[in-house]
């Protein structure tokens, strides 16, 4: 019980500290965790800027060109022009010209207009109507704080303002480099052009974002002169949303998608092997530009972690997993071998108490039958020779005891020698029988012996070490099966090997046990309260001695009752 | 002297053997000239019209595409495949998909230019815009396909158009084949929104022929994506169709016979434009525009416009429109144009103008309107109206019965029938996905002049 309590004690002190260790180093990797994922999600993030920053200088710089294309349109052949850009330009999804007074001059309201032209002028009645003016939203996109951009939108500004705009970055510096500015042949009107229109310069522009039927819409204007014809192009969003989405930056990190949305949240396009759904909450959300009103770049991510930084959680899980088990492993280790030794030292004070049993027995007759003949009151003749048989008897028993134990010491440590001999093993045999017959009828056993005497059975091998391995099985037999009937002794050649069974009819034993019988110090039954002497060392030994000899030694179990026992013993020819 | 003689009779006999080899040459060239010509053809439903007040009258203008010569090359073509690879593409469908693009390859020659997008959730290019020298890498790299993920549609077919762009300066014949068996659920969706992308292609001459695999994909959204781009459609129900639909495809952009075709109907004064029946075009005063990407070889195209022409006497002749066609021909990379002229009499007979009926323009013009009517019905079963798209096929059915009787034409009564029994199944079932799919694709391929179906 004190060992029980002894290795609850260890285990509780063993467990406690390694599962707070564990808890602590999980929970310090959990953060690490959470700080990689962090700075991945910042990184996401920064790259959606960066998307968002070049989707604005994009649009800024093709609505630049766009308007520096318009004022440079020839205001003579201007409907004819803007017709074919309609007609060729895939960015231009419609053109018009509204002169303030005679309204709108192109497309022409009525059957002359295609059904997409009439759903333009519808899109922006209150433009073409004249209730809303084209420079309405000047001041507030001139007003608009600047979110983190590189530029901003301009609309209303003039010409020159357009030129002059403050270049804020090295990459809009490039843009601005890689803009050719058009000359413009109607910048410079002809006189009378002029004074028959009496017009004066005003050089106005602007980009309109405009929501129609829950979408947006971009209408670019122009206007080149004081009460002059305004006119421009509708943007066709379908155009430029297909060009962006081609430079789209691939993200090849799993759980984690960077999604372009329009105002709706409906995705426009995604990057990244996440599958976000429209439901799922994004992690950031980066605005894109003044120029594309609630549009926005979301970035989704999976919150445990992704891509690569899921590696180091895996990593130092497994870590922690190997650092558990080794400690676990160690703790089992060790109360195995703790149990074992236990094991190992009852087993050895059940050996000295068989030992000490097995000595006194014989001492106690050897010296009981020594002091009646000592005392000379027996005088019978028959009786002296008993009782000097019996001392003998004991003797040698005490002997073989003391052998076994001696043999079982050089046997442990590997120094038991062996004299090999040749002789015939079934006349060896006979002599045993012979020699122990005695014995064996005395215990009312019928002695039984199955040798073939056509074969011989020459052995080479250790012929005391046989006798004991014999007498071990012997005495056992006697011992365990004194109330069968018989003792039988076979042996049987098979190739070159010889096989020397005895034999029992008593009660067998127990399947679970066939094995363990052959262990040291083990007994069947309990060696404290057995009336059965014995050490728990015969079988061992036996098995030892044989398997030293090239042979071995196992049980057979014998169908009904009984016992047997097989030494293999290798043939070695009659020379 | 004989001697010189001799040599000055070789000399003639060889020079005139010349002759007659050139000559004949010659005239083949100006035959294959003379066959590789577009025809403008321009008719009215009746060549004789009844006197009297002003009146309506229906215009067919033909474009009959002439064969491919076949001693000239064809001009090369720029294809790029664009594949669904989403998860409900798995098994048989992505299978024959690959197939039926292995199918295309093949039936290309060395110096077209091919590539294959692949789109789920996200776009991927697996074959670049190249020429088609490496057959069997590009064909290990089409059988790597795998399905599983979203539709990101409008994503493909932009990466599509990229492909296409790498080649866009050179004079080949561009097209995009698009396959989806799915809804977009990834970039824009809206049939009108994938229009407008198809009409931002045609102005790059690219056309999108779209294929709609199974009875889940959006079918407005393929047919107004190869509508507005001038692309054909095509409707297959299972995964096996593709090979042969690629084939079929294939067939026709190897056989382009006329690009950027433009077509100008200029009516006098005293004719008034009032619709275009079934294809898209502008009106500008007494001007009609219509477009066409490309015409197959040995196609007919055509454009039906109805126009209103003012009072007449009997006896009179009217021009009533001329049509102007301009298109590049591939073969020689030049721009050429035709055009056809109509002109009307005027009787007071009505034995008379019946008899002038014009079967074909009438026929077309039926199939047209009925056209018009399977698309209008769909509108109708969309709103919930499955009685009134029901009525509405069933009037076209009587309207081409009527006419199918009236001028005893067995191809309007054959159409008749079988609207008849798609109307009564529509009446029984309601609208089903594949109902609603095959009316969709017929209206289509009707208005289009669809070669290949």
């Amino acid at each position: 019980m004190t060992s029980k309590r002894s290795i609850i004690i260890f285990w509780a002190l063993f467990l406690v500290p390694t599962l707070i260790i564990a808890i602590i180093a999980f929970k310090l990797l959990s953060h690490e965790q959470e700080r990689i994922n962090r700075s991945a999600i910042d990184a996401l993030s920064q790259r959606a800027t960066l998307i968002s920053e070049t989707i604005h200088l994009t649009i800024e710089t093709v609505q630049d060109n766009l308007t520096k294309s318009l004022f440079g349109l020839d205001s003579d052949k201007l409907i004819k022009k803007l017709i074919e850009w309609e007609e060729t330009n895939p960015l231009v999804r419609n053109v018009f010209v509204y002169k303030n007074k005679k309204n709108l001059e192109y497309p022409v309201r009525g059957l002359e207009s295609t059904l997409e032209q009439r759903r333009f002028i519808a899109r922006y009645d209150s433009l073409f109507s004249g209730r809303t003016k084209f420079d309405f939203n000047a001041m507030s996109l001139r007003d608009e704080p600047k979110i983190n951009r590189v530029s901003d939108s301009y609309s209303g500004l003039d010409r020159k303002d357009l030129d002059k705009k403050p270049v804020k970055s090295s990459r809009q510096k490039l843009v601005a480099l890689s803009k050719v500015v058009q000359k413009a042949p109607v910048l410079e009107p002809q006189a009378n052009f002029l004074e028959t229109n009496k017009k004066q310069p005003v050089e106005k522009s602007g980009w309109i974002p405009w929501f129609s039927e829950n979408s947006l819409h971009i209408l670019g204007w122009v206007q080149n002169f004081q009460n002059g014809p305004v006119y421009g192009v509708e943007l066709e969003l379908m155009t430029l949303l297909s060009r962006l989405v081609i430079d789209f930056p691939k993200l090849s990190k799993k759980g984690a998608a960077l999604v372009l949305m329009d105002g709706n949240g409906n995705f426009m396009h995604q990057s990244g092997k996440w599958v976000a759904d429209p439901d799922d909450k994004p992690v950031d959300i980066i605005p894109i530009s003044s120029l594309l009103p609630h549009w926005q770049i979301a970035v989704f991510a999976d919150e445990k972690g992704f891509g690569s930084t899921k590696g180091f959680l895996y990593v130092s899980v497994i870590l922690l997993g190997v650092f558990i088990a080794a400690i676990l492993s160690g703790g089992i280790l060790l109360t195995r071998l703790t149990l074992q030794n236990m094991k190992d030292a009852r087993l050895k004070t059940s050996f000295v108490s068989s030992v000490s049993h097995e000595l006194k027995t014989p001492l106690t007759s050897i010296r009981m039958y020594a002091e009646l003949l000592l005392s000379k009151r027996v005088k019978d003749e028959n009786k002296i020779q008993t009782h000097l048989s019996v001392i003998v008897n004991e003797s040698q028993r005490l002997t073989r005891l003391i052998n076994n134990v001696l043999d079982f010491g050089k046997l442990e440590q590997g120094k038991k020698t062996y004299q090999k001999t040749h002789f015939k093993l079934d006349q060896f045999l006979n002599e045993i029988i012979k020699a122990h017959s005695i014995r064996i009828k005395n215990q009312g056993l019928e002695i039984i012996t199955q040798i073939d005497e056509q074969s011989n059975y020459h052995v080479m091998t250790d012929k005391d070490a046989i006798e004991q391995v014999v007498l071990n099985l012997l005495d056992n037999a006697l011992k365990y099966a004194g109330n069968g009937k018989f003792i039988k002794f076979i042996i049987i050649k098979e190739d070159a090997v010889i096989f020397l069974k005895i034999c029992d009819d008593g009660p067998g034993i127990p399947s679970t046990q066939r094995e363990r019988i052959f262990e040291k110090f083990h007994r069947v039954d309990n060696s404290l309260i057995s009336n059965q002497p014995g050490s728990g060392l015969g079988l061992s030994i036996a098995r030892q001695i044989l398997r030293d000899l090239g042979g071995d030694l196992f049980f057979e179990p014998v169908p009904g009752n009984g016992s047997c026992f097989t030494a293999r013993i290798k043939y070695h020819g009659s020379d | 002297m004989a001697h010189l003689k001799s040599h000055q009779n070789q000399t003639i006999v060889s020079f005139f053997i010349a002759f007659i080899i050139f000559a004949v040459l010659a005239q083949n060239v100006w035959a294959g000239t003379q066959s590789s010509k577009l025809i403008c053809r321009v008719e009215t439903d009746r060549a004789i019209l009844p006197s009297g007040d002003s009146q309506n009258v229906v215009l067919k203008i033909t474009l009959d595409a002439p064969v491919s010569p076949a001693h000239v090359k064809r001009p090369f073509v720029n294809l790029a495949l664009v594949l669904d690879q989403s998860g409900s593409m798995k098994g048989t469908k992505i299978e024959q998909a690959k197939a039926a693009a292995i199918e295309a390859l093949t039936r290309l020659g060395l110096e077209d230019v091919f590539s294959v997008v692949v789109y789920d959730t996200n776009v991927h290019t697996i074959v670049p815009a190249q020429n088609t020298r490496n057959v069997q890498g590009i064909i290990r790299t089409i059988q790597q396909i795998r399905a599983g993920g979203s539709t990101a549609l409008f994503g493909g077919v932009s990466q599509g158009a990229a492909e296409i762009r790498k080649n866009i300066e050179n004079d080949y014949v561009h097209r995009i084949v698009l396959l989806s068996d799915g809804l977009a659920n990834v970039g824009p969706r809206m049939p009108a929104d994938l229009g407008r992308l198809g009409t931002a292609l045609i102005k790059e001459n690219i056309s999108v022929t779209t294929v709609g695999v199974g009875t889940d994909y959006n079918e407005d959204l393929m047919a107004q994506l190869a509508q507005k781009s001038d692309g054909n459609t095509y409707f297959v129900e299972s995964g096996f169709d593709l090979p042969r639909i690629f084939s079929a495809e294939l067939g026709d952009v190897l056989n382009v016979v006329a690009k950027k075709v433009k077509v100008t109907i200029t009516l006098p004064d005293n004719v008034e434009p009032v619709s275009i029946i079934g294809r898209e075009g502008r009106i500008r005063k007494n001007k009609i525009e219509l477009y066409m990407n490309q015409l197959y070889g040995g196609q007919e195209k055509y454009a039906l416009v109805e126009v209103n022409i003012p009072k007449s006497t009997p006896g009179s002749r009217l021009l009533v429109a001329r049509a102007d066609v301009t298109y590049e021909n591939p073969f020689t990379r030049k721009w050429e144009q035709s055009s056809g002229t109509s002109y009307a009499r005027f009787s007071n007979d009505p034995i008379k103008v019946s008899r002038s009926t014009n079967l074909d323009v009438v026929r077309e013009y039926q199939l047209n309107l009925n056209a018009l009517a399977q698309e209008k019905a769909i509108q109708l079963s969309d709103k919930g109206k499955k009685k009134e798209a029901v009525r509405e096929l069933k009037e076209s059915v009587a309207r081409l019965k009527q006419a199918g009787s009236q001028y005893n034409d067995e191809e309007l009564l054959k159409q008749a029938i079988e609207l008849e029994v798609q109307a009564d199944k529509i009446e029984d079932q309601g609208m089903t996905k594949k109902s609603r799919k095959l009316l969709r694709t017929e209206s289509y391929q009707k208005k289009n002049q669809q070669l290949s179906q």
